[in-house]
């Protein structure tokens, strides 16, 4: 789409073929002698000692998890344990080159590359720093604990100790734990030390890697990022996705060189050969080898190779390579790590699918026993120093265990207090997330606000006729005015998404910023939604803001992952060590027909950790995305796309040209009234307030019209104390009617106002039919007749009202028996 | 293709039950569903009144009532269909009772919802009156009673607009002008506007008649067939009445013991009535003539006492019958008096439990009254009327001594009964009652 790139007929007519690089497999020859240059022995112990680590880490859970109790320590542990014995060399291998400011970010089976990664940064840290971060941390909770369980030899020693207890007791669900025991097995980091989420989810964590390397692209900021997923995530859409958004030409072909390039992040694939049961080469996948998939992204095939990963200096010389690379903003790349896990998937796991025999081959083979050979018989270590190191392992491991385990060293969160309820949100606002200047292409002045500012921001003139659309400030250019207002101010602030560059956005509302805002803050995405969440979710995980759009309501289905999983829950799992300042505009269509016409915002109404903003006005539209930017939490901004040609008709002040913020959870009376309420969510509030007009000339009744802008939050009061005056309510929106946020409101409303209901809460979606084409759209959407026919049918009966539609309570049995 | 196959047609005719033997038709009393509301077989779709009592017609179906072909207060016959249940959207208008009788039931409405829209009911389901919180709340700040209010909202659900109605048909009270008047010492000047403040001098002494005040009421059920009894009764019967007393000593004795008697004796609850009763089923079988029915100029004696007890209802005078009365043990009968009793006030007693009776006792003696003139009960002919016990003079061994005594007063149908077979009857009760611990100590032994 940019005017630069030219698609020419010539050259994309020409006969030619596709050159690719060949993918190399298990590439890595070892050479003791090479590697004695290499290596000091130190740093070779260190492989062996890690590995160990990590194997009696899991062979105490295993035990626990199967026996309840490792050497004398009982404990029962309810939750999850995916234990990762076998695949210690991948771990440790990958963490021997890496930095602290370097992220790895994992899956359900993370416990070794968590242990690995941690206990290289601690080794990467000076003592002050190591003294520093455990002391910060969630103001030295574990810390303290961990003083406890030995007097340590140094402060090396005792983050070790700290590494492991954090890790365990979050696992065992304590309130000192990593995440205070909200993330658990399966999703327990620890950002320090570059340790980012683990996701249960399969393939999660790959496009969530893609924002955060896109973070420390944008921003500037050292070091890659590793997502470790699975050899059978590769075949999820959301990974494909995600590889594909870091592979795109525009880093290279738009992008100001300085920038730096491509995202650094490498794709390693744990390949264990398995997922749960099923078999990616041979049975559920086709390629091969699962290296060959980078093939298809790019002309590099993503710097792609098999790596063995039982041979922890074949995986290490292998990730240094491709951190080079990443550096240099070449990325992404991808590497195929062969590993296996002799443990069974979790604990549940019988092994029906392999051979009892596969497994014992593979112990053969089994990388600490290897390396431990290795280090005998190049006569750094003897068998006696060797097992010196496996004892004072299980010595450390079992003092941390029972430390962890014990509930009055560890205790769990006090429930019976809202805690879990208050990490929901993060609620810390922030005018910018940087200290940078930010970058700009014109100054403020120079930009298209010169523009917007100079229009009539009220959008009727002083006899109450509406102004000319193209000379007044439209729900558009409102929505401009906010984005600019915030890039301006926070130079960690991004926006993408399909179309957002030239076009302006799919609706015009960006016009103006592709001229203000360089490439790397506002770019066009590939369509693929999951990755454009996702990647915006790792931006802000990473630190940085964020607006992420989907053209249209319906394709939120595309990322509902990304959605309701990851952009809702990591606050909360994180025990809000992480934020989240992310804004996910939407759009909501009409006129396209079913796949381009839904309102979902009660999908995500429903799903703890969002909020949910649906602005109807420019005021609002502005006030609200004003709030939306400077806010730390994940904000769902629904847009209908009635609107982005309306000016503001109805706060009477018009939309300020200077910054304001609407409040949050505030419903707004567009119109006073005693006889009845009507509120409305989102566009429904222009027809909401054509019906009040008619029963009030046609019925003498006096409407009162209430926007509630907020799904999520959502302060009921004013709405309770306007039902309390009038006694009837109908609620109102362009959602489908059947589980609609509005039966939410409906039952809380009757809870908190049943005395003063005059008539149950009416409660008027749109059909639950597909949504018909343009044409016929009438029938589906709420329209001012309907309104004031379910008023006459279940509220109040107008004096001789001929119904035009059908509202009667028996419609709520027929169609409900109909399903539809 | 294949078309959508037809759901079963499940429509069902509700019809109204035969409710006794005797019965015939029925009034409506209070529909407790509304059309389109789901109904369960079992479930009870309205109240009925009949001439002996008032029932609850239950659903035979289980669906959405589709259409109810009968008002409240209307009168249906015997297996009549009043509603069909079905499933929502059905069509029911074949069930709609022919239009053959001038009063049957009106033609049905086109739509359920239609009908349900033009015959506004307040009841809901479960017979409870549909009011919408808000409206309750305001009717009960108020003291309003909105019972019989028809409401003005769907379905005639009662809303604030229709207490507010009446609220503002009430004059406002000043606080002296409230108090004063809940005092009962006063009331309303009819002059004082309506709607306006009325103060301390808009009020009159009570006293002072309301001279112009009437409640015009309607008759229904019960009551219209007092009305018309009563007045067949007179119309059709020569009705002669004869008084006398009858020593209450061992009467007022008894029942004193009874009072402070061993629960365990199942006494306790014995009344001054049900000694009456016991002497009258005592009496009686020696009397044919009395205890007896005359139809088409037959007299039917009877051997055993089917005995009518009148009993005073808020609906009105009901006359239940205890089955061979003279077969009953003072205590069987003082218990089945009683059942038979709270069943006509709750509204519960069945029609079967009304017809049959052989003669009837009715009692004002308990509401101060000296004596009276009974209205004989047809077919029966005669009936008991028993007054006050009152003191008074008898000649005794020392003198005049004052002595509680019984008012009785006898009603006979003088077409069969003559004056002195009743007035031995009567004298031979009398003796019974002053001796009525002898009538016991005899069954005992």
């Amino acid at each position: 789409m940019p005017k630069s790139l030219t698609i020419d007929p010539v050259e994309v007519r020409q006969r030619a073929c596709i050159e690719a690089p060949t993918i190399p497999v298990n590439a890595y020859a070892q050479d003791p002698e090479a590697e004695a240059l290499r290596y000091s022995r130190g740093e070779l112990l260190t492989i062996y000692h890690d590995m160990l680590l990590i194997r009696e880490f899991e062979t105490a859970l295993d035990r626990i998890k199967k026996e309840g109790a490792y050497r004398g320590i009982a404990y029962e542990h309810r939750g999850p344990a995916h234990l990762s014995i076998g695949q210690e060399a991948a771990a440790v291998g990958q963490c021997l080159h890496l930095e602290p400011q370097d992220f790895i970010l994992g899956s359900h089976r993370s416990h070794g590359e968590i242990l690995a990664k941690g206990l290289a940064a601690i080794r990467k840290l000076d003592d002050d720093s190591l003294q520093e971060i455990m002391e910060a941390y969630t103001g030295g909770a574990a810390l303290r604990v961990v003083e406890t369980i030995e007097e340590a030899e140094s402060i090396k020693r005792l983050a070790q100790n700290y590494l492991i207890y954090g890790t365990y007791a979050e696992i065992f669900a304590r309130e000192t734990g990593f995440n205070r025991g909200m993330g658990g097995s399966m999703h327990t980091f620890f950002p320090p030390f570059g340790i980012m989420p683990n996701n249960a989810i399969v393939g999660g964590s790959a496009d969530i890697a893609v924002g955060m390397a896109l973070y420390k692209r944008v921003n500037r900021r050292p070091g890659i990022v590793i997502a470790n997923i699975g050899d059978s995530s590769v075949a999820s859409g959301p990974v494909w996705e995600a590889m594909n958004f870091a592979a795109m030409d525009q880093y290279h072909t738009l992008w100001d060189a300085d920038v730096g390039g491509a995202p650094p992040i490498l794709f390693n694939f744990v390949n264990n050969f398995y997922g749960m049961g099923g078999q990616p080469q041979g049975e559920t996948l086709g390629f091969g080898m699962l290296a060959r998939v980078g093939l298809g992204i790019n002309a590099d095939a993503m710097h792609s190779e098999r790596v063995d990963g039982y041979d922890p200096l074949a995986v290490a010389d292998a990730t240094l390579r491709k951190k080079t690379i990443l550096l240099e903003g070449r990325g992404p790349a991808l590497l195929d790590v062969i590993t296996y896990r002799y443990s069974g998937h979790s604990p549940s796991d019988a092994s029906s699918y392999r051979e009892r025999d596969e497994v014992e081959m593979w112990r053969e083979h089994d990388s600490i026993r290897g390396f431990g050979d290795y280090l005998r018989v190049n006569g750094y270590a003897d068998a006696d120093a060797l097992a010196a190191i496996e004892t004072t392992i299980i010595e450390q491991i079992s003092k941390i265990v029972a430390a962890a385990a014990d509930l009055n060293r560890s205790p769990r969160l006090d429930v019976a207090q809202d805690v879990i309820g208050e990490m929901m949100f993060s609620n810390q606002p922030a005018d910018k997330l940087d200290e940078r200047e930010p970058d700009v292409l014109q100054t403020m002045a120079e930009s298209r606000l010169s523009v917007t500012s100079g229009k009539h921001r009220f959008g009727l003139d002083d006899e109450g006729n509406p102004r000319p659309k193209l000379k007044t400030l439209t729900f558009a250019e409102a929505i401009f005015e906010a984005m600019l207002h915030r890039f301006y101010h926070d130079p960690s602030m991004i926006a993408y998404g399909e179309e957002n560059r030239d076009w302006g956005g799919a609706f015009g509302a960006y016009r103006g910023l592709t001229e203000a805002i360089p490439y790397h803050r506002l770019f066009n995405t590939p369509i693929s939604e999951a990755a454009i969440v996702g990647s915006a979710v790792g931006y802000a995980l990473a630190g940085g803001r964020v607006v992420a759009e989907l053209m249209y309501c319906d394709f939120m289905g595309r990322a509902g992952d990304e959605i309701f999983n990851q952009m809702a829950k990591w606050q909360a799992m994180s025990a809000n060590v992480l934020t989240m300042p992310l804004a996910l505009r939407v759009s909501v269509g009409m006129k396209y027909g079913a796949q381009h016409s839904q309102d979902w915002s009660s999908l995500v109404a429903h799903i703890p950790g969002l909020k949910v903003y649906f602005p109807a006005t420019p005021y609002d539209a502005k006030g609200m995305l004003n709030l939306a930017l400077r806010g730390s939490d994940p904000v769902v901004f629904f847009e209908s796309q009635r609107l982005y040609t309306q000016t503001e008709t109805l706060f009477s002040g018009g939309v300020p040209v200077d910054y304001y913020e609407v409040e949050e959870g505030e419903p707004y009376r567009h119109r006073a009234g005693s006889d009845l309420t009507i509120v409305s969510i989102g566009a429904a509030l222009y027809r909401a307030l054509e019906a009040a007009a008619q029963l009030e000339a046609r019925y003498q009744l006096s409407a009162e019209v209430i926007d509630a802008r907020f799904l999520n939050p959502l302060n009921y009061a004013p709405i309770i104390d306007s039902v309390k005056k009038t006694g009837l309510v109908l609620l109102c929106s362009d959602a489908a009617e059947r589980g609609s946020f509005l039966h939410t409101m409906a039952s809380n409303i009757t809870q908190l106002a049943f005395d003063h209901l005059d008539g149950p809460v009416a409660v008027l979606g749109a059909r639950n039919w597909i949504t018909p084409p343009a044409e016929l759209e009438d029938s589906f959407f709420p329209g001012v007749e309907w309104i004031i026919d379910m008023i006459h049918e279940r509220l109040l009966p107008l004096p001789g009202h001929q119904p035009q539609s059908k509202q009667g309570k028996l419609e709520i049995m027929t169609r409900n028996q109909a399903g539809a | 293709m294949q078309l959508h196959s037809q759901s079963p047609r499940v429509a069902q005719a509700i019809v109204l039950p035969k409710l006794g033997n005797s019965v015939e038709s029925a009034i409506i009393l209070r529909w407790h569903v509304a059309v389109g509301a789901a109904v369960r077989t079992g479930e009870a779709l309205c109240e009925v009144e009949t001439d002996k009592a008032v029932l609850e017609v239950e659903s035979s179906a289980s669906g959405v009532l589709l259409a109810r072909f009968a008002d409240e207060g209307e009168e249906v016959p015997v297996l009549g269909t009043i509603a069909v249940v079905g499933r929502a959207g059905e069509s029911h208008a074949e069930f709609a009772p022919a239009a053959s009788p001038p009063s049957a039931a009106p033609a049905p409405a086109p739509l359920a919802e239609e009908a349900a829209k033009a015959q506004p009911v307040s009841a809901g389901q479960d017979g409870r009156i549909a009011i919408s919180p808000r409206a309750r709340r305001l009717a009960r700040t108020n003291d309003i009673d909105y019972g019989s209010i028809d409401g003005s909202g769907p379905d005639g659900r009662i809303i604030e607009r229709d207490i507010q109605a009446l609220l503002r048909r009430r004059p406002k009270l000043s606080p002296v002008a409230k108090k004063m008047l809940d005092s009962g010492d006063y009331q309303l000047d009819r002059s004082a506007a309506a709607g306006a403040r009325v103060t301390k001098a808009d009020l009159l002494p009570a006293a002072e008649d309301q001279r112009d005040a009437v409640n015009a009421v309607p008759l229904t059920g019960v009551r219209r067939t007092i009305a018309r009894r009563m007045l067949e009764s007179l119309q059709t019967t020569a009705q002669l009445t004869l008084h006398r007393s009858a020593d209450a000593v061992t009467l007022r004795r008894l029942r004193a013991k009874f009072k402070h008697s061993d629960e365990a004796l199942g006494l306790r609850r014995v009344t001054i009535n049900d000694l009456i009763l016991f002497a009258v089923a005592r009496t009686l079988p020696a009397f044919p003539a009395l205890n007896a029915r005359f139809e088409n100029d037959t007299i039917y004696q009877q051997r055993a006492a089917q005995l009518g007890m009148a009993v005073d209802t808020e609906r009105g005078l009901l006359v239940p019958v205890i089955r061979d009365a003279d077969a009953l043990s003072l205590r069987q009968l003082s218990a089945e008096a009683r059942r038979l009793s709270i069943a006509c006030r709750d509204g519960e007693i069945k029609p079967d439990e009304m017809t049959g009776g052989s003669f009837t006792v009715t009692n004002l003696g308990g509401l101060g009254i000296d004596s009276f003139t009974p209205i004989l009960n047809p077919p029966q002919v005669a009936i008991l009327g028993a007054g006050a016990i009152s003191l008074k003079p008898v000649e005794g061994e020392s003198g005049v001594d004052f002595q509680p005594q019984i008012a009785l007063s006898l009603t006979v149908n003088h077409q069969v009964v003559d004056g002195a077979p009743a007035a031995r009857f009567l004298a031979q009760l009398a003796l019974n009652l002053r001796d009525v611990d002898m009538l016991l100590a005899a069954e005992t032994g």
